[in-house]
């Protein structure tokens, strides 16, 4: 058995963050734990900028920065949480420059600022259009030089908590297919989103959402899951992320007639409205048969005006992205883009310390904690604002680290783990060598493309009663199908095939709760439209959806207030 | 439908204790745009569960699915599967080269990672509490930004060193990835230890180890281009004072033939290049003497004194203008003359 | 001009020829062999004397300006006889070139170089192109592999050549575009049309160790040796490269490649593998006896190839 103080599950900006600051706080015993490499972890993704209200291209305020968080979240935010993400964000951005992120300057060799969706004031700071592979990068240099032991190409199976008391973990060694378990005063998650759930996306073929659904069968409920956030500019048929960022630079968006159709939508904001109001005008556009391309599937990102040298500048990673998947110069030609599943709002529900908690009244589970894309803190509400995910990854990443540090320094408990750490890992071994031995008629990769088909269209960027009710059958039946798939590598060492089998699984599982959450929920909120409720419900709706498992598997939901400080919800105009 | 293509994969799985061999599938593509990435995902998810292989964004940012395709290093996620079919409709598959092989398309990073570690790859102050104040960000003129924004690119996929020449012949380089960072942290204004690192870079398995074959140059997905990032650090530690290496003294010695000259003395400059005494004896003398006997190449004894030199290309004095004009910075000429600047 | 003369005098090609520094120090035997082969084939070699030394990718480490400057200035002269520039080595053609590029790219770039050139007399405008002998040769736009198969007089036939490519006559090839950067066919076409046979071997796209010969030596004379090695394993009875470069470190650097592998454990004997310049093999093609072509003075005799012909 592996022991260590903290364990941090999942190495984005989140963990990393996470990790060193549980150092630098004292804490002396910390691993880390990720199925990819750190550097491969899905954060490099990200693309247009984090946000901080550092007013260097313009005067800025941290409450500014917080109300416009508020609202783009459609007035579902827990509002503490937002207000220490705008308050702790100018000392964060200035932290990760002393640590060695790139950033992109302005012209006094200050950190460049560019505007961005939803915010009143740009506050993008970016490093051209690459922001979460600088970030990433300069995090993962800051863990070198701390020498922290990391666990690369370990798989998590199981999360063990006995009695609101986390005990450890059970995890895989990919290269040699050994099952372990790793004890730990504190266990961190920081697994990201599960964007792969949807046909299409942005997300890496990694963002399966392992431990959102590790938590779940741990007996945590996951919070407000049904809010997807559907991205403007996906690459038309690949998904791939063409930053927002292109449109803060001053990027249009025109549908297949050539108009700049955002002018119907949000006067005001035109193109740098919030993405839920964006996908919709886009999605609107197309369904009533003003899209371009071939089927008509697609609009059109138009940076023609920007001119080449700013392109190339700013936005050099998206030039080639946009050329290599489709053939497009962007300086020349506008690219063809659809709304393309991006982040989930929701997530394992976590108190403003990073501490996981597991019911209405935000009762804590002791030596657990999760932060970034996989957590629900709630600062993202029901529509997170474009530059504000590593924001938030950053800063409650360091600032969870900062909680696991107390904790384990403060004699955590550490007793009777043993015994039910070996009995998980005895299941562990069990799930595993009964995915290895799968025998049946079904391919899993036909099951995901159905699977993957069928939340799209049913449970995309708008939803309805019988689409989802249909839907919710359906995944059902691929579930029953999953069960008569099949394996064909029966190795041990680095097996890959049984990994996707088993994200598998945890994606089908995860369907089911997003389904549920999207067809409970009577109204339409940030991420979340329904075409048969379209208004905003505060009356029945201005509450967090928690959704727990059940022994056959199903969820069952319940809800649980949200936090209302200084905004009262107001229309949401742009 | 569409025509049928041949993936050749090299494959090899550690546990059947059979040697590495190449399989060929061949199949309809998924779609006439279809990346490799999405060939070799076709292969595993319909017909061969067991081919085992990294990836994960498909996007040329998380560096995970470095490969050799067609005898070179490269990512599989950003390319057309019709630009690499060569003329029977085949296109070959390998791991990344200069690497253990784990199983099939898998390769052991370890040593990579080892070198990327080994140069300190992490902004250093003089004072460590620096890198933990809030105090504002440090100024970086956009220029300096420029001259780290490349290098800053890196997505540490090991396609460069799956082709590194130097790496091959000797796993004491450095290699291009770590040199790649090593130029970035050398350029970062951020960072107070320039002189150390210089003077570490410049050691064997340096920068001055580079064969300058563009084989990394070549394999690059991203615009790091390594070694156009090593010839930014020789300018640097050239720069700097860093004289007392064979690479430095070659450098320096071949821009004085030519300001004497215009054209190459290939006698003189071996000369210039080695540092001792004994590297003469041992290795140019006799090599000299070899050339000389076969009449190959007897150069003048006479241009070999201090001051002399071979005859002048015509014109000369067009070139001599260019020089004049081109001079490195004349107060760090006098600094090195005086050794002030020099750390040899 | 030539349009007027009719004829063959119309096919007739002609170069701005930049033969660069080695071909006039330890290679003279190669610049003899390319004005011999271009005689022979009715290629006018315009010699550009006054040009300077390209630098071989080394001066840049050192002073990119001065560098560039010289080198615009090399390109410029082609540009004032309105000619195409030729080079008979691997690396003159990829500094040149490499340059040239970015300076076709890059109008900031050409001022700047344009500014210094100014007193000398010289401005480039970007309108040259850098071509390798071997392109040339091989190129059907240009003199070209079927006019070259019919002047051949005496086939290399049984002579089994391993091509050696290095470095700079492939890559960046986005920035060359001539041959294919990991599977190149100029030089196999070539042998080939002479008659010979051509042997197929790893390391014919790698580095010969040249530039790291004063650096690392060990080094250097591992990559050669290996290279010679494998292709002498086999079955090769001579290498041939379009690099002067790469023919100091594979010819006269054998002896101590040879030493290197024998340290390393990878070799008995001696290699004992001649190299041949391109235009070497393609004047033995056209008739040429070897002493014409200064093979008597290669390190490594050439005897066993001139027996095979």
């Amino acid at each position: 058995m592996i022991q260590h103080d903290a364990l941090i599950v999942g190495a984005g900006l989140a963990g990393q963050s996470a990790a060193l600051a549980a150092i630098r706080n004292g804490a002396r015993d910390v691993a880390i734990l990720t199925k990819v490499h750190p550097v491969r972890s899905h954060s490099c993704a990200a693309q247009g900028g984090i946000a901080a209200s550092l007013g260097n291209s313009a005067p800025d305020s941290t409450e500014s920065h917080e109300f416009d968080t508020v609202k783009g979240g459609d007035y579902l935010s827990d509002q503490t949480a937002a207000t220490i993400l705008a308050e702790n964000a100018p000392d964060t951005i200035y932290e990760l420059e002393h640590m060695g992120v790139v950033f992109s300057r302005t012209e006094d060799g200050k950190i460049a600022q560019r505007p961005f969706g939803g915010h009143t004031s740009p506050r993008a700071c970016y490093a051209a259009d690459r922001t979460g592979h600088a970030v990433l990068h300069g995090l993962y240099e800051q863990v070198m030089k701390a020498g922290v032991k990391t666990y690369s190409e370990w798989y998590m199976l199981s999360l063990v908590i006995e009695e609101r008391q986390c005990r450890g973990v059970v995890v895989m060694n990919i290269d040699t297919g050994e099952i372990e378990t790793i004890r730990a005063k504190a266990v961190f998650f920081g697994t990201g989103g599960y964007g792969r759930i949807f046909q299409t996306t942005t997300n890496a073929f990694a963002s399966t959402g392992d431990g959102a659904i590790i938590a779940y069968r741990a007996g945590i409920p996951l919070e407000d899951m049904e809010f997807m956030q559907f991205h403007p500019t996906g690459l038309y048929r690949h998904g791939i992320l063409a930053s927002e960022g292109a449109r803060g630079e001053g990027a249009y968006l025109i549908n297949g007639k050539g108009e700049r159709f955002m002018e119907r939508y949000a006067k005001e904001r035109m193109e740098l409205a919030p993405r839920d109001i964006v996908s919709r005008a886009e999605q609107m556009e197309i369904d009533e048969g003003r899209g371009g391309e071939e089927d008509g599937g697609a609009v059109y990102l138009d940076l023609r005006h920007l001119g080449g040298e700013r392109i190339m500048e700013r936005l050099p990673q998206i030039w080639q992205l946009a050329y290599d998947f489709l053939g497009v110069d962007m300086i020349k030609q506008p690219i063809p883009i659809q709304p393309t599943a991006h982040y989930s709002m929701g997530g394992i529900p976590t108190n403003t310390d990073g501490e996981v908690v597991d019911d209405q009244e935000n009762s804590v589970v002791r030596g657990y904690y999760a932060a970034g894309e996989c957590a629900c803190v709630s600062t993202h509400g029901a529509n997170r604002l474009g530059t504000n995910s590593l924001l938030e990854a950053c800063v409650y990443g360091a600032r969870t680290g900062r909680s696991i540090a107390r904790y384990v320094s403060n004699g955590a408990s550490e007793e009777g783990a043993e015994k039910a750490l070996k009995d998980a890992q005895a299941r562990a071994v069990e799930y595993v060598e009964r995915v290895r031995a799968m025998d049946g008629p079904e391919r899993t990769a036909d099951i995901r493309t159905d699977m993957k088909h069928a939340m799209m269209h049913k449970c995309g960027v708008f939803r309805e009663e019988k689409p989802l009710q249909e839907l919710m059958g359906e995944l059902q039946e691929l579930r029953a199908r999953f069960e008569r798939a099949s394996v064909m590598d029966r190795g041990r060492r680095f097996n890959t095939e049984i990994l996707e089998t088993i994200e598998m699984d945890h994606m089908l599982e995860l369907t089911q709760v997003v389904a549920a959450g999207a067809l409970a929920r009577q109204e339409s909120r940030g991420g979340h439209a329904r075409r048969d409720y379209p208004q905003r419900d505060d009356q029945s709706w201005l509450k967090h959806t928690l959704a727990y498992r059940q022994e056959d598997g199903t969820p069952a939901l319940r809800y649980k207030s949200v936090e209302i400080v200084k905004y009262e919800p107001q229309e949401r105009k742009y | 439908m569409s025509e049928l293509i041949t993936f050749r994969i090299r494959r090899f799985n550690p546990e059947s204790g059979e040697e590495a061999y190449y399989e060929d599938f061949t199949f309809e593509p998924p779609n006439p745009e279809a990346t490799l990435l999405d060939c070799i995902n076709h292969i595993k998810w319909h017909i061969d569960g067991t081919l085992t292989y990294r990836m994960s964004c498909r996007s040329a940012i998380c560096g995970s699915c470095a490969m050799r395709v067609n005898g070179g290093g490269q990512l599989v996620c950003n390319a057309q599967f019709q630009d690499y079919l060569d003329e029977n409709g085949v296109v070959t598959i390998e791991p990344v080269g200069n690497m253990p092989v784990v199983k099939d398309l898998v390769t052991d990073f370890s040593d990579f990672w080892n070198k990327v570690h080994s140069v300190n790859p992490y902004v250093q102050y003089a004072d460590e509490d620096a890198e933990r104040s809030n105090d504002g960000e440090h100024r970086m003129d956009p220029t300096d930004f420029a001259k780290i924004n490349e290098a800053s690119t890196c997505i540490l996929c090991g396609a460069c060193y799956s082709e590194c020449v130097s790496y091959e012949a000797d796993r004491n380089f450095l290699g291009p990835a770590a040199l790649a960072k090593a130029q970035r942290l050398v350029n970062d204004t951020r960072d107070e230890t320039k002189q150390e690192r210089l003077e570490a870079l410049s050691e064997y398995g340096g920068m001055w180890d580079c064969a300058h074959c563009f084989a990394c140059v070549q394999a690059c997905p991203k615009p790091v281009n390594p070694l156009y990032r090593i010839i930014d650090l020789r300018r640097e530690a050239h720069k700097e004072g860093f004289h007392d290496n064979n690479g430095s003294r070659h450098a320096r010695g071949f821009v004085e033939i030519i300001e004497e000259s215009g054209w190459l003395d290939e006698a003189k400059l071996p000369v210039k290049s080695v540092g001792s005494v004994s590297e003469f004896v041992a290795d140019l003398l006799p090599m000299g003497v070899r050339m000389g006997l076969k009449n190959k190449y007897r150069p003048n004894p006479l241009h070999m004194i201090p001051g002399r030199h071979h005859p002048e290309i015509p014109k000369m004095e067009e070139v001599k203008t260019i020089i004049q004009k081109t001079r490195l910075d004349k107060e760090d000429e006098t600094a090195e003359a005086e050794g002030e600047a020099d750390h040899g | 001009m030539a349009e007027e003369n009719g004829g063959t005098e119309t096919e007739r090609k002609r170069y701005a020829f930049y033969p660069g520094c080695v071909s006039k120090g330890a290679c003279k035997e190669l610049k003899t062999s390319t004005e011999i082969v271009a005689k022979h084939l009715g290629i006018e070699l315009d010699e550009l004397t006054e040009a300077a030394c390209c630098g071989a990718g080394v001066t840049d480490d050192v002073n990119e300006e001065m560098t560039d400057a010289l080198n615009a200035r090399t390109l410029a002269m082609a540009e004032q006889r309105g000619l195409t520039l030729l080079t008979q080595c691997s690396t003159c053609q990829g500094v040149l070139n490499k340059l040239n590029k970015e300076v076709q790219a890059d109008e900031d770039k050409r001022e700047r170089l344009n500014g210094i050139l100014d007193e000398t007399g010289y401005q480039y405008d970007g309108t040259v192109e850098v071509k390798h002998l071997l392109w040339t040769l091989v190129d059907e736009e240009e003199y070209g592999i079927s006019k070259l198969k019919e002047q051949v007089k005496r086939p290399l036939t049984g002579l089994r050549i391993a091509p050696f490519y290095g470095c700079y006559i492939l890559r960046p090839s986005d920035l060359l575009g001539f041959d294919h950067p990991h599977r190149p066919t100029s030089l196999d076409e070539l042998i080939e049309a002479l008659g010979g046979e051509t042997v197929d071997y790893k390391g014919k796209t790698k580095c010969c160790g040249f530039p790291i010969q004063m650096m690392r030596p060990t080094n250097s004379f591992r990559m050669a040796g290996t290279h010679l090695n494998e292709a002498k394993t086999k079955g090769a009875d001579a290498m041939a490269t379009p690099c002067p470069l790469c023919h100091l470190n594979l010819d006269a650097r054998q002896p101590d490649a040879e030493r290197v592998l024998q340290q390393d454990g990878k070799l008995a004997g001696s290699i004992d593998l001649p190299t041949l310049h391109v235009s070497q093999l393609v004047a033995l093609a056209l008739g040429y006896s070897p002493k014409e072509l200064g093979m008597d003075t290669h390190i490594v005799s050439t005897k066993a190839v001139e027996a095979k012909i």
